[in-house]
């Protein structure tokens, strides 16, 4: 039953030269410098991209599905991202970007904004049904279920059991798609366009689903060139359908990739929004201390300003932003989803998780209690002689994070450059 | 009892300190996390430690807070100096509370602070002289449950 568990981020070793940028950029403290090269402890990792944003020499790398990888399904489906819509300039139609998709090779493209109102709808519900705990945090973003299986354990009953947009959208696909095309459920690929560096991880290893219903997530930087060269070439036909259209764009859920935009659309719940990697941290520290019972849901994205500050995007992210915020403001309030019909769907279990989450084993410093507690005695003591420079020279990120190794065995004190030189 | 293996760590505390509001209690528990007591105990830490700190923040001038683990037990000990809590029982009652508005914007202030942390507490002592100070001490023990 033990499985590795997955990760999407690696370190390309010719290209790292053991600087210490992504050291200290880690918020879970999971790298290392050992021989000049990077390294990543998988236990500590959380596939957030910290790192991928911070190396200069282009040497962390996120796992995403390559476009070639799609010819092993005979039917290809796209489940592009909202951010998708905010990545080429401030006049192309949201129509303009699916129609590309469609040109590129995809056989069907289908809009998430109506699936994202459907999952607010559902939210609605839940939060009506369920007053306890408080707050229930959102599970849209697959780094926050990661981060609070492994360093907030006591919050796992927190999360809020309805699976997000993208996976209740393949599973509506996986449902539907096999019987009105007359082809087997496996030669129908369901692939997500996305600007996250850990979808791969949630679809790899999901954690509140037997499976994921999604085949494979294509990062949107590896995808760009393609539409950006397919868009001009049918732009009359994306004014026509944009026209005439087929999709009903969702006022309600097409801003769902901004911070807030998930809970935007809640009607009788105070919800609160945070967005990047160590926001996100500290709020979930008042949360485990018992804070925020007054608020109904909490909206938690690692990336900045949301989804929308994915690490995998093209166009900067205010950019981004700002074109999503038009497109919201032409779409108004509206609604393409009957909450009635919802409602059905929810009370089938169709939305819900298949498990509960649970924590991720912990690492105490040692499995025996009371060797644990003289290890952490011992810590303190070695952090004493430490400079507390945290200049990374040693390998691990900061001085604190040495002692903790040096207690674990896994560093020595002499690979603090400052106290060999005292000794000499 | 004496072989059993503990750690002792102190925390001094500043009055009105609000931007370090919460750190000590987040270092303990992030202390007993790398001890392997279980999710509950610390939960329960956390939050009885997170109020407690709190308190001294907001009404006293200065404190200090003892933490000693051992396999069994967390012992926390907050010791203030500050005003003092003049009727405990009055301050033990929920809902109960002398925050002022500044306080409660911050979202505190309910009333809630002493009794969230007797829940959270196996053992809860409290001892306050007007004028003088308070001294708080909880113990959680790993096998224990909330009451």
């Amino acid at each position: 039953m033990k499985e590795k568990p997955y990760h999407s981020i690696h370190i390309t070793k010719d290209k790292c030269i053991g600087c210490v940028h992504c050291l200290t950029a880690c918020p879970t403290k999971a790298i290392r410098v050992k021989d000049g090269k990077a390294q990543i402890i998988n236990d500590l990792c959380i596939d957030c991209g910290e790192c991928l944003r911070a190396c200069p020499y282009d040497a962390v790398h996120s796992h995403t599905t390559s476009f070639a990888a799609l010819d092993a399904f005979e039917y290809k489906v796209a489940i592009p991202s909202t951010v998708l819509y905010g990545q080429f300039g401030g006049s192309t139609l949201p129509t303009e970007i699916l129609s590309a998709l469609r040109r590129i090779g995809f056989d069907e493209v289908y809009d998430l904004s109506s699936i994202c109102e459907l999952n607010n709808a559902a939210t609605e519900e839940y939060l009506n049904e369920h007053p306890r705990p408080r707050p229930f945090i959102t599970s849209t973003c697959p780094v926050v279920i990661r981060l609070i299986q492994q360093r907030y354990p006591a919050l796992c009953g927190q999360i809020l059991p309805i699976e997000p947009p993208r996976e209740i959208a393949a599973k509506i696909l996986r449902t539907i798609l096999p019987k009105s095309l007359n082809i087997a459920p496996e030669k129908i690929g369901i692939i997500h366009l996305t600007p996250c560096s850990a979808k791969m991880v949630s679809i790899n290893s999901p954690a509140t689903m037997n499976k994921s219903y999604i085949d494979g997530a294509i990062s949107i930087r590896d995808i760009y060139p393609q539409i950006l060269n397919a868009i001009g070439k049918n732009q009359e036909d994306a004014l026509m359908r944009h026209l005439f259209p087929e999709t009903q764009f969702s006022g309600i859920g097409m801003g769902w990739s901004l911070s807030g935009g998930e809970t935007r659309g809640l009607k009788n719940h105070r919800a609160v929004a945070v967005s990047g990697v160590r926001d996100t941290m500290r709020v979930l520290d008042h949360v485990e201390a018992g804070l925020l019972q007054d608020i109904d849901l909490l909206e938690c994205t690692v990336c900045p300003d949301g989804c929308v500050g994915g690490p995998l995007e093209v166009e900067n992210r205010f950019l981004a932003k700002s074109r999503i915020l038009q497109l919201v403001a032409a779409a108004g309030e509206r609604a393409v989803v009957d909450p009635k019909d919802v409602s059905r769907l929810y009370h089938k279990n169709f939305l819900s998780f298949d498990h509960p989450l649970t924590p991720v084993e912990s690492h105490p410093l040692d499995a025996d209690p009371a060797r644990a507690i003289e290890k952490a005695q011992r810590r303190e003591k070695v952090f004493t002689k430490l400079p507390r420079k945290d200049c990374g020279a040693c390998g691990a990120p900061d001085c604190r994070t040495l002692a903790d190794d040096i207690v674990r065995g896994l560093a020595r004190l002499d690979d603090c450059p400052f106290v060999n030189k005292e000794k000499r | 009892m004496a072989a059993d293996a503990v750690f002792r760590q102190e925390f001094p505390l500043k009055g009105g300190n609000f931007a370090k509001a919460g750190a000590v209690a987040l270092l303990i528990k992030d202390l007993l996390k790398d001890m392997g007591l279980d999710t509950k105990t610390i939960r329960r830490a956390a939050i009885a430690s997170y109020e407690a700190e709190m308190n001294v923040i907001m009404y006293a001038w200065e404190g200090r807070v003892s933490l000693a683990v051992t396999p069994r037990e967390v012992q926390i000990t907050f010791d203030d100096k500050g005003p003092g809590i003049a009727d405990i029982e009055l301050a033990m009652t929920e809902g109960y509370s002398t925050a002022t508005p500044e306080m409660r914007e911050l979202g505190f202030g309910a009333g809630m602070g002493l009794p969230n942390i007797k829940r959270s507490a196996d053992v809860f002592h409290i001892d306050s002289q007007s004028g003088r100070g308070t001294r708080l001490e909880i113990i959680i023990r790993t096998n224990g449950h909330e009451t």
